[in-house]
């Protein structure tokens, strides 16, 4: 109840912060400060009645919610249309010891059920009889490996970061995009400061303004340094928050993790709700050895969805993972395909293009600076076309791409929602075309292939798309 | 990366049927009509919006005879858009078609840019018939299929009213499980 009242007090100051700023800044007399308990004391009644009137409960099947104030609704989630189970404790939550639950679906609303706060032992049980029910009856002849005995409570501990690779992880962020998001966060804390500044500008005299106009030039240097400071502080606070003490295992039915420092989360994610697993790393972090992993439920097109991502994945990690979503990898490629050359003519066209913007003053040092980069671009083109890969397995698709940021995306075939045969009039005379994977989870698609090479390729994911349903549909008539 | 060598058969690929080899049904020709009055009604909402200060210079006798030649510049790029997009509705809409197989249907559109989208009955979440007041007038109707995940999503445009319907039908009957 406690935890209901902050969090309703944050939402009504998430709401109505301008108001408040604007009474801050008027000139305030004393008794505006007896409107706060006022707020408070209505917040507080608010947050009592509603917990009186939210109820939940564990039917047969699904798992039914009532709640609302004015406004009464009645929510029914079947297990087997449960995408993933979170437990979560933000600040308030972790001092008073109690843990919140969401439930998300693949509805379009994103999450559908939260549960701010239940306590710690009745969440792990909840979580618990969710594991052993999400793994739904339709799962037992889609999922090869739900054969053997379910045993869903025994979990292989996966990657587990100490401090030590919390800092890798943190060194090895996008520290350009950091930067910004820290100014931002700064920039956001100060918003008064600016005012003031302005203010104590305008009060200077015209000479001392020139001054320091002239200054701002010698700024540059260092304001880039503290930008890449800024940067790197920035990607070690978030990592820090983000993975502190990032747990995670594996089963034979799911994943499960745990991570974050003011906001612990507690993940589950079953195999069969998978729809997309994507490795994405940077140079940097493949030096550490790690690669990042984003785990894609089905999600309607607009709706956030629940992110799953762990970073700091070893190999065997991953050999771990992929052995138990895609078990049909390990028997081998069928097919492999690489785009056709035409693709790197247009990365290297598309690259080369900022060294034109010689021509527009043509010099000794611009040549020069030209030439490096053409010659960068040379050497980078190669080894970016080289990357891109597809590889079909007999349920699996893995789309592999970049050379410095690389990423490798798996889908499977049974789970695909319709694949598209995509290509503008030009490639169509070359017999080039883009194949893409529309899945529940986004569309994904590999570009530039050989028409004969894609065609086969879109044949054969339909048809093992077909197989994999358990049975065919009969038309009525 | 260590995948296990394991067996790697070749791929016999002779026994997946081919999406090539089907024949697709034409959409209905009134569609074509609806799809070319819609581009005669924007080129002519287009010039207009691009002539009248022409027009208007031209009947209050200012003189801006520097402005005048610039006035074509807008003009002509608008007819070379109305010439691409023409081309694209005259040699595309042949191309426009859906055929339907056993388990699934497949869609394909457009001369400059062509797509082929193919999305199994059995990930099709539910269907719908949306028809506006042209169209109605035109006796067309347009069927939508919607998929999880919303990203392959199918507009099937400018069917016969009948047509529709009997393809909703067999989608829906396909569809149930």
């Amino acid at each position: 109840m406690l935890v209901l009242a902050v969090k309703f007090t944050w939402k009504v100051i998430q709401s109505a912060w301008p108001a408040l700023v604007g009474l801050s800044l008027a000139d305030a007399q004393w008794y505006h400060l007896l409107g706060i308990p006022v707020i408070l004391g209505l917040i507080g009644a608010f947050a009592v009645v509603y917990y009186l009137r939210f109820h939940f409960h564990v039917a047969s099947d699904a798992l039914i919610v009532e709640r609302g104030l004015f406004q009464r609704e009645r929510l029914q989630i079947p297990f087997e249309r449960i995408q993933a189970v979170q437990l979560f404790q933000g600040p308030v939550q972790q001092l008073v010891g109690l843990t919140g639950l969401r439930v998300d679906t693949a509805g379009s609303s994103g999450s559908e059920l939260e549960l701010v706060a239940i306590r710690k032992q009745d969440a792990e049980g909840l979580q618990l009889l969710l594991r052993s029910q999400m793994a739904s009856p339709e799962s037992a002849t889609a999922d090869p490996l739900s054969g053997e005995a379910p045993t869903a409570a025994e979990m292989a501990p996966m990657v587990e970061l100490s401090f030590a690779d919390l800092m890798k992880v943190g060194l090895t962020q996008n520290h350009i995009k950091n930067a910004f998001i820290g100014f931002a966060v700064v920039m956001s804390l100060f918003q008064g400061f600016e005012d003031r500044l302005s203010l104590w500008l305008a009060g200077l005299p015209p000479l001392v303004l020139t001054v320091l106009g002239m200054a701002t030039v010698l700024l540059i240097v260092p304001g880039l340094i503290m930008m890449a400071v800024v940067g790197v502080v920035t990607s070690l606070i978030g990592a820090a928050l983000n993975f502190w003490k990032l747990k995670s295992a594996i089963g034979a039915e799911g994943v499960q993790l745990e991570m974050g420092l003011l906001r612990r989360n507690v993940f589950e994610v079953p195999f069969d709700k998978v729809h997309l697993t994507e490795w994405k790393s940077n140079w940097l972090r493949r030096k550490f050895g790690y690669e990042t992993l984003r785990i894609r439920q089905a999600q309607a097109a607009g709706a956030g969805g629940l992110r799953v991502f762990i970073p700091a994945m070893e190999p065997r990690h991953r050999a771990a993972m992929e052995a138990a979503v895609y078990p049909d990898i390990a028997q081998g490629v069928l097919a492999e395909a690489r785009p056709a050359g035409r693709l790197r003519w247009l990365l290297f066209a598309g690259a080369i293009l900022p060294a034109l913007a010689v021509l527009i003053s043509p010099s000794i040092s611009h040549a020069i600076l030209g030439l490096c980069w053409g010659a960068f671009v040379f050497w980078t083109t190669g080894r970016r076309f080289a990357a891109y890969r597809m590889a079909v397995h007999s349920n699996a698709i893995v789309l592999e791409s970049g050379w410095f940021w690389r990423s490798r995306t798996v889908l499977k075939m049974g789970q695909l929602q319709g694949v598209e045969w995509r290509r503008n009039a030009l490639l169509e005379r070359r017999g080039i075309g883009h194949l893409v994977f529309h899945t529940a989870a986004g569309a994904r698609s590999f570009g530039y292939m050989h028409k004969e090479q894609g065609l086969r390729i879109l044949d054969f994911a339909i048809n093992q798309l077909h197989s994999a349903s358990p049975s065919a549909p009969q038309p009525a008539a | 990366m260590d995948i296990p060598a394991a067996s790697n058969p070749p791929l016999d690929l002779s026994g997946v049927p081919r999406l090539e080899d089907i024949a697709f049904h034409p959409v209905s020709d009134k569609y074509r009509q609806m799809r070319l009055a819609m581009w005669g009604a924007v080129q002519f909402f287009a010039a207009a919006a691009i002539l009248t200060p022409f027009i208007i210079f031209k009947v209050t006798g200012e003189e801006e005879l520097g402005a005048f030649a610039a006035w074509w510049w807008p003009l002509g790029i608008q007819c070379l858009i109305a010439g691409v997009w023409f081309a694209e509705e005259w040699l595309g809409f042949p191309r426009r078609g859906y055929a339907v197989r056993e388990r699934d249907i497949t869609y394909r559109t457009g001369w400059m840019f062509r797509t082929t989208t193919t999305v199994p009955f059995g990930m099709i979440q539910h269907s719908e018939l949306s028809q506006g007041p042209v169209s109605r007038m035109l006796g067309l109707n347009h069927v939508k299929l919607f998929t999880a995940g919303g990203s392959g999503n199918l507009r099937i445009a400018g069917l016969a009213e009948e047509e529709a319907q009997t393809l909703r039908a067999v989608i829906e009957a396909r569809t149930r499980r």
